[in-house]
């Protein structure tokens, strides 16, 4: 099992960030390298790609209020 | 006709994206396969595009095939008429539609008219990436959609997507023409965080692979019987959102997405109103000298005898868009005002 986790130097002050959308659905597999989720803070946007390849388990569904180091996800 | 794959049809290992990322792979993906395509406006570098289209291509591509410019749109497009002129394939941002009124003679004399009036020894293969469109308090110059302006000049092919698969399929019919396109975004149904929540309806499941939706082919979202509502870009979304609403209320509402504006799909519409008979245009441009005046001529000068009942248009009141909330949304087309159009040409139920 692999979580996605918003890395702590992905913004550089302690600003709440918010999950835009993501790009599969719960319980979709994806593979390792792929884009998954979009997230914003202030007007930025920004994305993270699957960590590892497997089955999607989403925690923090879009719309959802997050902060940096936050597990958003897993995989496995 | 078959609706495309969306968020809620998705299947579980589909991918579904936002207009603005389904529009930038099929940018990506052309640049790919054609060194000839480059992309040049404010912002597009560093940033991406202000509405998201360009993100990564700088990155990918280098500054010479993602050029930002100063704010300086006749030169920019300019440069780009010259270099489609010469054999390139430019895509041009113009980010906010509403800035058209610095550059348009490059756009309607030179980008519009150079391939008709060189004979056609210059083609111009020059595709306009353009943000519409109101609703979040952004004042008069920069929520219009004004597509009917451009729509009205012979030489310009409009695209207006609803949704992420039509976005990436008209993208990749617009870098691939030889003429000037414009590929109008409403920002409401972008996806980009900053401007709210993605609209869930105008995400779709996008394949990887590249596809083409041919230009002058509307899409009948929803069948009906009643009456139909004819949308596009946001509106769309208005008028799918109303048929549930009429579909409530024992009314059955037959919707169409127009898809590209320039050409403009007459014989789906005019087909689908010779079965319902009643007709709502619904338009976030201006109301009056535009698109929803020229869907309705087409059908009288088709034939009038379709018409049960006056056709009826919900579009923007003509006045300048209202920077405040209230007044803007007194003014902005919505499900509730296409319903009420609806039923003041019903008969009593």
């Amino acid at each position: 099992m692999t979580d996605i986790r918003i890395p702590n130097d992905l913004w550089d002050d302690d600003r709440e960030g918010v999950i835009v959308s993501w790009i599969y659905k719960d319980g979709a597999v994806v593979e390792s390298g792929k884009v998954v989720v979009e997230l914003m803070v202030e007007k930025a946007q920004m994305e993270l790609s699957a960590p590892a390849s497997g089955r999607l388990t989403i925690l923090a569904a879009a719309d959802a209020i997050v902060n940096r180091g936050q597990v958003i996800g897993r995989i496995e | 006709m078959a609706a495309p794959p969306n968020a809620s049809s998705a299947g579980q290992s589909d991918r579904i994206l936002t207009m603005a990322r389904a529009g930038r792979e099929a940018v990506i993906s052309e640049m790919r396969k054609d060194p000839k395509v480059f992309v040049i406006g404010e912002d597009v570098g560093k940033i991406g595009g202000i509405f998201g289209t360009a993100v990564g291509v700088q990155e990918e591509f280098g500054a010479s095939r993602a050029i930002d410019t100063p704010i300086s749109e006749t030169g920019f497009i300019g440069i780009a008429c010259g270099a489609a002129m010469a054999g390139m394939r430019p895509l041009v941002e113009l980010a906010y539609v509403d800035f058209f009124g610095v550059c348009f003679n490059q756009i309607y004399n030179f980008a519009a008219k150079t391939h008709y009036m060189s004979g056609g020894q210059y083609t111009m293969p020059l595709t306009m990436m353009i943000g519409v469109g109101g609703g979040y308090n952004n004042a008069a110059q920069h929520s219009q959609t004004v597509y009917g302006t451009f729509a009205h000049m012979p030489g310009i092919k409009i695209v207006v997507p609803s949704n992420a698969y039509d976005a990436k399929g008209l993208m990749h019919s617009c870098i691939q023409d030889d003429n000037l396109t414009l590929w109008m975004v409403h920002k409401a149904t972008c996806g980009l965080g900053w401007l709210g929540a993605p609209l869930k309806t105008a995400m779709a499941a996008v394949p990887e692979t590249d596809y083409s939706i041919p230009f002058g082919e509307a899409r009948v979202w929803r069948e009906g019987t009643d009456v139909t509502l004819v949308g596009l870009g946001l509106t769309v979304h208005h008028c799918l959102q109303a048929a549930d609403l009429l579909e409530a209320s024992g009314i059955s509402a037959e919707v169409i997405d127009l898809r590209s504006l320039v050409p403009l799909d007459r014989e789906t519409i005019f087909a689908s109103v010779s079965k319902t008979g009643r007709l709502v245009v619904v338009d976030e441009d201006y109301l009056s000298f535009g698109v929803t005046g020229e869907i309705i001529a087409s059908i009288s000068e088709r034939d009038p005898r379709v018409w049960k009942a006056p056709p009826r248009r919900v579009a923007y009141p003509d006045v300048p868009v209202p920077f405040s909330r209230p007044l803007e949304d007194f003014c902005m087309p919505d499900a509730q005002k296409v319903v009420a159009a609806v039923k003041s040409i019903m008969a009593p139920q």
